[in-house]
């Protein structure tokens, strides 16, 4: 099996933590918005994984930092997701257009 | 092996898929009534729209599930070294654990597993 | 090994024992909000004294956990800084029904900023960094049912995730060129390839959303305002303040070898923050939109101090802190009290506050007077050791252009004095009756403005311990 090179992969997690962003900077949906994040964390998580096999197998360091940023992705997006239920009780919407009390 | 075997393997599989439903059409007497458009077609007939809201509060669960269930990735690699470690690796669990159990036990002191 | 486990990480377990104490008294326990908030406060200030003793330099988990004097102080500062936002914030909080929550959630906040400045590896700055903001951003959502809270802590946790992702990503393609996580493995493998100068733009970034500094400056104003004002007070003071540790001795020891990279991209940064900063501050009309945009351009004065990288320039940047917790406490601590009694929060509306309030607008102006950086005053002499950190490098541009900005400053702190003092107000705000906790906490951070800026030892104490190059 002839292996897949590293820079295919950087390729896609770098495609995929932009794709994010886009996400982030164009989407007006909070839960959206939420899932674009996860997609920037996500492909640093390939990012790291890939690193670690590819240029430095001898060691753990890339795999376990991504086992703590899937944790703590987890958390994040439980507050993230409970601040956006309470916010729904406030402003009756979870369109970030609409939660425009501040401005200046 | 190589390519050949892969076409060999796509045009089997498409033949067996599309070949049973090509049998089935010419040798099945089909009958149509109301009935069969339900999703349960034997058991209790359903009620309303699918598109109904869920009360909030099951988001606690939801999020409560999604914290324990995350932080247990932790101890994959404890259970992988935990031989090696010796009594320090089940102190430091311990400690994990306590931690959680604690987020547990508020959760439990808000009333937040209640069952509404 | 054992005990140096004790020893060592002192600071960081006396927190979580307060922590587990609060949490399970919660739990176990229904305790009235006045005994809850004096137990919070003993122990706070229990934590207080038990940091200036019996502290060791050295370094655990294969260099994991690092710590020495400067950081000891660095947390003491923090520590300093928590007892008086949880003095100040008693008048709101009496009325709160999640009294323990609070305290946990802050000092959950503490602990992550703990870990994050003794951290020697980027995993356990990582999970420092996030554990100090994600139950900030609960924290900013603490006035339950009102839009403008929960506004702000949707805007922070957005905004803090999108910056913790470009950091991680800035991290992984460090680690992708250097192999290693420990700092001090890093800097020896730093060559300043584009790799490397690009992994450290998206770290720069991450920072600069933490400290808001100008691009990334967005969210500060809208959840200064919405957040409660003991929030606010955190945010601006304690939050930020252990972000800039961490920046300084990031940039100072794995950044060394491309310091000709970073001491440009800062000096941009410092000029941009301080005019952005002063030029808003001049136009708002909410008291807390006006101090989270005036403490974005005091951020510009710390990031030219930042760009001397002497050993002037770190202690500078300590010693500005120091100065920044008394100063900025104290005004925060004024507007804490009326909002929580009257719940009036514009500049107009303390137009006429010296008529009834003597006490409280001779505090306000004191703070003010050494936010602007007038001379008796503690906040003079930060600045003036910063802009002098700055000019170490002989670049005077940025040190023109902060001086000037300081007279910029001048107008709109004085146009606030001028409200308090000069001003007639046919409905000013009635005559407050201050509690004995923001008593105590006023008179601390009075006496600190006072006191550190003519007490030479406390800056030539932080000179020693710090580092340059």
């Amino acid at each position: 099996m002839s292996s897949i090179p590293l820079t295919h992969i950087l390729f896609v997690s770098t495609a995929l933590f932009f794709i994010g962003v886009y996400g982030l900077f164009t989407r007006r949906n909070l839960i959206t918005m939420l899932m674009a994040i996860e997609l920037m964390l996500n492909s640093v998580n390939i990012n790291f994984v890939a690193f670690n096999k590819y240029l430095y197998p001898h060691t753990l360091n890339g795999v376990f930092f991504s086992l703590f940023i899937i944790t703590v992705a987890a958390a994040e997006a439980a507050v993230a997701i409970a601040i956006i239920i309470n916010l729904y009780r406030n402003h009756r919407s979870i369109d970030v257009e609409d939660a425009q009390e501040m401005k200046y | 092996m190589g390519p050949v075997a892969l076409l060999v393997l796509t045009i089997a599989a498409i033949l067996f898929s599309a070949g049973g439903i090509l049998v089935s059409k010419f040798l099945v007497r089909g009958s149509v009534n109301a009935q069969k458009g339900q999703p349960y077609e034997c058991g209790i007939p359903s009620e309303g729209s699918p598109w109904n809201q869920f009360n909030v509060g099951y988001y606690l669960f939801a999020l409560l599930f999604l914290i324990f269930d995350v932080e247990l990735i932790f101890v994959y690699p404890w259970a992988v070294v935990v031989k090696k470690v010796g009594i320090m690796a089940l102190v430091e669990i311990a400690i994990f654990f306590f931690i959680l159990f604690t987020g547990f036990l508020y959760a439990h002191k808000k009333g937040a597993l209640k069952w509404m | 090994m054992l005990s140096d486990f004790f020893i060592l990480m002192k600071q960081e377990l006396v927190i979580m024992v307060i922590i587990f104490v609060l949490l399970l008294l919660k739990i176990g326990a229904d305790m009235s909000n006045e005994k809850m908030m004096n137990l919070a406060n003993g122990l706070l200030l229990l934590n207080l004294a038990a940091g200036f003793t019996g502290n060791q330099p050295g370094v655990l988990f294969n260099e994991m956990y690092v710590t020495n004097p400067l950081i000891v102080l660095e947390k003491n500062i923090l520590n300093l800084g928590t007892l008086i936002i949880s003095l100040q914030s008693f008048s709101w909080l009496k009325k709160h029904d999640h009294v323990p929550e609070f305290y946990v959630l802050l000092l959950c906040t503490l602990l992550g900023m703990f870990f994050m400045i003794s951290s020697g590896n980027l995993i356990l700055f990582y999970i420092g960094l996030e554990l100090s903001s994600i139950p900030l951003a609960t924290m900013a959502n603490f006035d339950l049912a009102a839009k403008r809270s929960s506004e702000a802590a949707m805007k922070f946790i957005m905004s803090s995730a999108f910056a913790s992702g470009l950091l991680l990503f800035g991290i992984s393609l460090l680690y992708g060129a250097t192999g290693t996580l420990t700092f001090s493995e890093m800097t020896a493998l730093i060559t300043g390839s584009p790799l490397h100068i690009f992994a450290f733009v998206l770290l720069l970034a991450g920072f600069a959303f933490k400290i808001s500094v100008v691009p990334f400056h967005l969210w500060t104003a809208d959840v200064y305002e919405g957040a409660p004002v003991a929030v606010t007070s955190w945010l601006s003071v304690v939050s930020k303040g252990s972000v800039l540790f961490v920046f300084v001795s990031v940039l100072y020891t794995v950044f060394k070898p491309i310091a000709g990279n970073w001491y440009n991209m800062l000096f941009l940064l410092s000029v941009v923050t301080i005019l952005i900063g002063n030029l808003f501050a001049i136009r708002q009309n909410n008291i807390k939109r006006f101090l989270a945009f005036s403490s974005i351009a005091q951020i510009g004065f710390i990031l030219v101090g930042i760009t001397g990288s002497s050993q002037v320039s770190s202690a500078s940047v300590v010693y500005f802190v120091l100065i920044y917790v008394f100063s900025n406490l104290a005004a925060f601590g004024v507007v804490a009290l009326v909002s929580a009694v009257t719940g009036r929060e514009q500049v107009s509306d303390y137009k006429g506050f010296y008529k009834t309030n003597p006490v409280l607008s001779w505090v306000l102006t004191i703070a003010l007077f050494s936010l602007a950086g007038v001379p008796p005053t503690a906040g003079f002499f930060g600045k003036f050791f910063l802009l002098m950190a700055g000019a170490g490098k002989g670049n005077y541009i940025p040190i023109t252009i902060a001086a000037l900005n300081m007279i910029l400053s001048f107008y709109y702190y004085l146009r606030i004095v001028k409200a308090v003092f000069m001003d007639a107000n046919e409905q000013p705000i009635e005559r407050l009756t201050i509690p004995a906790y923001s008593k105590l906490a006023m008179f601390i951070c009075v006496a600190g403005i006072l006191i550190t800026g003519l007490a030479g030892f406390v800056y030539d104490y932080i000179y020693a311990l710090s580092f340059g190059f």
